[in-house]
């Protein structure tokens, strides 16, 4: 029985399950570095639990502090978020050896599916199409670049080399001359040992210029395995995503209909257990390909319970309940589209930025969500994701969704730290995007010399009157001044007031 | 008439404000005070927008019709932080002169001391419209960087 949900999780996400947990009527527990404290998410937790240490590896990493938090608050279920523990099958092995309730899929799903290699081979055994290549299981150091080099000779370049422990970019080199091959090879095996202990590469072709579609799936203990549709995720920067929509805008519901069904066999493979993502590429030809599953929630789910009405994180607590989730038949509504917010200098290579949120105005309105962990006053440290919030806009077409999305990013205001909101409105504007054509190249070809705000000279100049005018009118001064005085509003009457108790 | 100075990637930029009621102009734009931390610009061509704006070390953050700029205001008379209200010493130096007494009026831009350093003589001079209240060294004394010179009640 879930009744108390620890989140072992900080950001934006905490804060969506935590909120989730309220809702149901759970209770929940938030766990908490020290340099969080304060943060957005602990505050909308029953209980917060302050971990011991500094480093992520000391703190939302250990495993140990963060079952025994769970114990020492009485929670019965652990939700992982994404990052962090999600996908460790030792922590939710970990989880329900302690009689705690693993709000994901088994550990052996996600072993099956954290190796990449595995995973190909059970997709493929599924039925399931996969990326043509081929996993290379050569075991003596001495021989494998001999076995990856006969391999890359039989997949054919270009080609991408993979970590079968991979993720997040790492352990990745794409390889279009064959006199780059042992070189990538070596480059490639070294980071996957340094980043996962686990040298062990694959070879596949690298097909550019297609989408990245992935399918929403569920599965409970009821015999049930659904799809809740696709979403494109094509838009990247340096392989994360930035710009996320669904339905996709190219889909068609013969196509849907197949990747739903090999998403759900991916799923059934596994005897997948919560809510899972499976991504595929969309090649240009119309093919799609099994790429990986990501056995946790996404940070994208927003845009699919806004065209599906499903609320996921609900649907994961029930499941993990035990109860059959709640969701009837697939119906699609409209068109949702989410842009992630980061702390960055798109202008400057996506370099991660800090300082205060001195002003965090977000949009409002119809069809707008704001999932965000960060408020006005909070402080963008280096210590964390520069991931800040997520902006999520529905509108009944495409078209409007598009319109609404500029609007909302043209009423967002953040001053103190440098976002890349101005990059995001300015991908709204980009042909590619209007149009849907979007594939995983799209930035670089769109700005192959990196991206630079569009020039206006009328607003620079207005903007030089702002900064002129404020400093003249000492609009500076005003806001310290509201700050010491606490609210800087008249004088509240509670002050004064006496009450009497008869 | 109020004169900022602005650091940009082309140099310095002087900006000098007119005022007309309660209006601040520049080239054709006009601002006024909106309310607490936002500022109702009108462009030339007669379209308003409302800007927010903030101050955090000595950069002005502003957003406006979606745009944010940033702004480091250089300080007249420092070339780095200054003390709230108060004129520092750019570099260590001896008072020459002092231009103005305790009490007086005076006008953004107008010289307020002589400051002697490195051999060369560097006005201090002021930033708004104000009211000079305190005078804290006298003409031969010797200051340190970032000593407070005077300081210079804004005249709202």
């Amino acid at each position: 029985m879930v009744s108390k949900v620890l989140v072992a999780n900080r950001g934006e996400i905490a804060c969506r399950i935590l909120r989730a947990c309220s809702e149901a009527g759970i209770g929940s527990v938030a766990i908490c570095a020290p340099n969080d404290q304060g943060s957005l998410f602990t505050e909308l937790a029953d209980e917060v639990v302050l971990l011991e240490g500094t480093t992520i590896g000391e703190t939302y990493l250990d495993q140990e502090q963060i079952i025994a938090a769970a114990h020492s608050t009485g929670a019965d279920a652990i939700h992982p978020g994404f990052g962090f523990l999600s996908e460790r099958a030792e922590f939710a092995r970990h989880v329900s050896a302690n009689g705690l309730i693993w709000i994901g899929p088994s550990p052996e799903a996600i072993d099956q599916m954290g190796d990449k290699m595995t995973a190909r081979q059970t997709m493929r055994a599924a039925g399931v199409p996969v990326i043509p290549g081929e996993e290379v299981e050569e075991v003596d150091e001495a021989k494998t670049l001999e076995a990856l080099r006969g391999a890359a000779q039989r997949v054919g370049y270009p080609l991408l080399l993979k970590a079968s422990s991979g993720g997040g970019g790492k352990g990745m080199r794409a390889v279009h001359d064959p006199a780059d091959f042992d070189q990538a090879a070596s480059a490639a095996q070294r980071e996957a040992i340094a980043a996962f202990g686990d040298g062990r590469i694959y070879i596949e072709r690298l097909l550019t210029g297609s989408k990245h579609i992935e399918i929403q799936v569920l599965a409970d203990r009821h015999g049930r395995t659904i799809h809740l549709g696709e979403r494109e995720c094509s838009v990247q920067r340096r392989h994360q995503k930035v710009f996320e929509e669904a339905p996709g805008p190219t889909m068609t519901p013969e196509l849907r209909e197949a990747m739903g069904q090999a998403a759900v066999a991916a799923a059934q493979a596994v005897d997948y257990e919560g809510a899972g993502t499976v991504e595929f590429l969309l090649a240009a030809s119309g093919e799609f390909f099994f790429l990986e599953m990501n056995t946790r929630i996404q940070v994208e789910h927003p845009v699919t319970e806004l065209v599906t009405g499903v609320d996921i994180v609900r649907e994961q607590l029930r499941i993990a309940n035990g109860e059959p989730m709640s969701c009837g038949d697939l119906m699609i509504r409209g068109h949702a589209i989410e842009v992630r917010l980061y702390a960055e200098d798109a202008a400057n290579n996506f370099l991660p930025a800090i300082g205060p949120l001195a002003v965090f105005r977000p949009p409002e309105g119809p069809g707008i969500r704001l999932d965000t962990g960060v408020r006005e006053g909070d402080d963008i440290t280096p210590n964390y994701d520069p991931m800040l919030a997520k902006l999520i806009v529905w509108a009944p077409s495409r078209v409007e969704a598009l319109q609404k999305m500029r609007r909302a990013l043209d009423e967002f205001v953040i001053l103190g730290t440098t976002t890349n909101v101005e990059f995001l409105r300015d991908l709204c504007d980009a042909q590619p995007v209007i149009d849907g054509s979007t594939t995983t190249t799209t930035i670089d070809t769109l700005w192959p010399n990196g991206w630079n705000p569009p020039q206006d000279l009328t607003l620079e100049d207005a903007s030089l009157l702002v900064a002129a005018g404020a400093e003249t009118l000492g609009l500076h001064r005003q806001r310290e001044r509201s700050a010491k005085e606490g609210t800087g509003g008249p004088e509240s009457p509670f002050a004064t007031l006496n009450r009497r108790y008869p | 008439m109020m004169q900022h100075t602005f650091a940009s990637s082309d140099g310095p930029i002087e900006v000098t404000l007119a005022r007309h009621g309660e209006a601040l102009q520049l080239s054709g734009y006009s601002l006024a005070q909106h309310d607490r931390g936002r500022l109702l610009v009108t462009l030339a061509n007669g379209t308003t927008c409302i800007a927010h704006a903030t101050k955090v070390g000595d950069v002005w953050w502003v957003h406006l019709n979606g745009r944010t700029y940033r702004w480091e205001r250089i300080e007249p008379g420092s070339s780095s932080a200054h003390d709230e209200g108060g004129l520092v010493a750019p570099m260590p130096g001896k008072v020459l002169e002092v231009l103005v007494r305790e009490g007086q009026s005076v006008e953004a831009g107008t010289a307020l001391m002589v400051l002697e350093a490195m051999k060369m003589e560097h006005r201090i001079v002021a930033s708004t419209d104000g009211m000079v209240a305190h005078i804290h060294f006298q003409a031969g004394e010797q200051v340190a960087q970032g000593a407070v010179l005077l300081d210079l009640e804004e005249t709202e």
